[in-house]
């Protein structure tokens, strides 16, 4: 399975947690296989305990595998040279609270061997660049969540990782600065970088990933393109007006795979309108549209209905649906 | 680069801190009081006048004395003996305080490193685990050790300017104290990786500079183990000792070093400095290699 080219695998990656005499192991990863490739923005979702951080952690070296193994960038996962091209922000991350915003990035692009003047290039660029510029003097124990965050993710790309692993990026943060966290992701994508996103926020995950895992008790549950994932289920919905609704309901006896489900409860119902469901192909929507176009009805929409990465989470994590 | 990055930062810290500044205000006071309070005048060695706050000192049977009737005849005392004896002072009352002071300011440099968001982000970096330990250690000697310095140089350059003795053995008192300290701060570094609590280690070091003055005296006193009478009871009781004795730093024999060493009297054995490092180095040397192979 070693894939040259991926930014992180894991073949068989296990990690049992022990503490103190009389507490059960715990087992955080159990046999995970997985491929990152290079250039994609992966999320890996699952619920909490589900070992997200686990496998950041050992991917990072902080913590050690018990079993199987994993590599970053072509190299052990751990190794110091491979973390020199890893970009990371924690989640709750600290700061030493002595230092100011852009004392915070210096040091740490000191520990990241960025040397002088680029590193200070970069600190002034980074600060701007995540609207930190005017807080620069200000201690980062005075600084909001949102500040924070902002700070722990120019922290992350002031040394143009590679691989940038985020857990929780957007937690705290504003609507507005979530959009400009996202536009930040993006522009790292476009850098080359590989982005590796740990999320709760699924519709964020749904709206930069290409990839995404899920991970359930410790095991890979669900893994592939956020397209696949949310492909659309061959269910199509049909928007009509009639001047006369009850023209509406013989239709779906003359069309297969055609019905009227009753209006949503909550939903705001538009006098003669309607919305009927189709199961089927290309073919088959045609053949409704024509049935109801015969019928005298106006089509106003037709849109293929997709799934929500929400609801693929949800039915893997809740209904126990396999891959 | 990255060494002195977390070294600097690691002092950086502790100035934040604000313990060891308050160390720093009450040498910094000691130096003025001696600057401004002492003056002498020495002739061929022998001080011929000392006067203190103004009060004029003179030698008397009992000792030497301070009043303001002024001298009642020529004093004659030698100038290294005012200048050993206000250094041996200095170091018995100063010393201690630097230590205890330096314990306090240093015992959360290593359980605060190891709170989660903080080493998930040190650990992420390309820095090896053993340097990003000893470096933390390193900061904290540092500091302690520039506090030392600055105590002792101060005092020995005020003393030497305005008595005209200049005393080498004080300045490496010093420099003893800061070995000392550094081997404290080591068992620190061991504690707060194994326990992770600054409370914790403030009082495990305590218990280590109590219990190494403790054991000292029956690891000296060959006869004490002939009060127990139950063989294996002696021989536990004698292994304990002794290996406390070895594995602690010797705070006592310091004592006794740091003394001689501003006396200039010879240090009766350096094996106790040589013991204590080894101690020190054996507890940073563990404390590194259980912070190796930690998951965080």
């Amino acid at each position: 399975m070693a894939d040259a080219s991926a930014a992180l695998l894991a073949e068989g990656l296990a990690k049992t947690y022990r503490s103190g005499l009389g507490r059960r192991p715990v087992r955080a990863l159990k046999d995970l296989d997985l491929v990152v490739p290079r250039g994609t923005v992966f999320g890996l979702l699952g619920p909490n305990g589900a070992g997200k951080t686990t496998l950041v952690k050992l991917a990072l070296g902080i913590a050690f595998p018990t079993g199987g193994r994993a590599t970053v960038l072509g190299r052990p996962a751990g190794d110091v040279g491979a973390r020199a091209r890893i970009g990371y922000l924690p989640e709750n991350h600290r700061y030493p609270a002595h230092l100011t915003g852009q004392q915070v990035l210096d040091f740490f692009g000191r520990l990241s061997e960025i040397r002088e003047p680029m590193r200070s290039r970069r600190v002034e660029t980074l600060l701007r660049r995540v609207r930190m510029d005017e807080w620069r003097a200000t201690p980062v124990r005075r600084y909001s969540k949102g500040m924070m965050q902002r700070l722990g993710m120019a922290q992350a790309i002031l040394n143009e990782p590679d691989l940038l692993i985020l857990d929780e990026p957007t937690d705290g943060v504003d609507p507005v600065g979530r959009q400009e966290l996202r536009d930040l992701l993006l522009e790292q994508k476009a850098r080359g970088a590989t982005i590796f996103l740990n999320s709760h926020l699924l519709s964020e995950v749904e709206r930069v990933c290409d990839r995404v895992a899920i991970l359930k008790e410790g095991r890979l549950v669900r893994e592939g393109h956020v397209d696949d994932l949310t492909r659309p289920e061959s269910v199509w919905e049909i928007e009509v007006r009639a001047a006369d609704p009850a023209r509406l309901r013989p239709i779906p006896a003359a069309v297969p795979g055609l019905t009227l489900p009753p209006a949503r409860p909550g939903e705001p119902g538009e006098a003669g309108a309607a919305v009927f469901e189709l199961r089927g192909d290309v073919a088959g929507l045609n053949r409704a549209l024509d049935a109801l176009r015969s019928a005298g009805v106006m089509i106003s929409a037709v849109r293929p209905r997709r799934t929500s990465l929400e609801d693929v989470f949800v039915k893997v994590v809740r209904d126990g649906e396999a891959a | 680069m990255r060494i002195r990055a977390l070294v600097l930062d690691t002092c950086r810290e502790l100035l934040y801190r604000k313990t060891l500044l308050f160390y720093f205000g009450i040498v910094t006071l000691t130096h003025l009081m001696l600057l401004l309070a002492l003056e002498t005048d020495a002739a061929n060695g022998l001080i011929t006048s000392v006067r203190v706050f103004g009060m004029e000192g003179h030698a008397s049977r009992g000792g030497f004395q301070l009043d303001d009737r002024g001298a009642p005849g020529g004093l004659m005392i030698e100038a290294a003996t005012l200048v050993r004896g206000i250094e041996v002072t200095v170091a018995w009352i100063l010393y201690p305080m630097g230590i205890l002071l330096s314990v306090f300011a240093t015992a959360s440099l290593v359980p605060r490193m190891l709170e989660k968001g903080s080493i998930d982000l040190l650990l992420s970096k390309p820095v090896s685990r053993p340097a990003l330990f000893a470096a933390r250690w390193l900061g904290g000697l540092a500091v302690a050790a520039a506090n030392l310095i600055y105590l002792v140089g101060g005092v020995g350059i005020i003393l030497g300017f305005k008595v005209g003795i200049w005393n080498r053995g004080f300045l490496l008192s010093g420099l003893m104290m800061a070995a000392y300290f550094g081997a404290l701060l080591a068992y620190l570094a061991l504690i707060g990786i194994l326990l992770r609590s600054t409370t914790i280690g403030v009082m495990m070091t305590a218990a280590i500079y109590v219990v190494s003055l403790i054991v000292r005296f029956p690891h000296a006193n060959a006869d004490w183990p002939m009060l127990i009478t139950s063989r294996i009871a002696r021989l536990m009781a004698q292994t304990v000792v002794e290996v406390l004795y070895h594995a602690l730093p010797r705070t006592y024999e310091f004592g006794q070093i740091v003394t001689s060493l501003i006396m200039e009297r010879p240090v009766a054995s350096w094996a106790p400095v040589g013991g204590t490092l080894l101690a020190g180095g054996a507890a940073l040397l563990a404390a590194v290699l259980l912070f190796r192979r930690t998951d965080f």
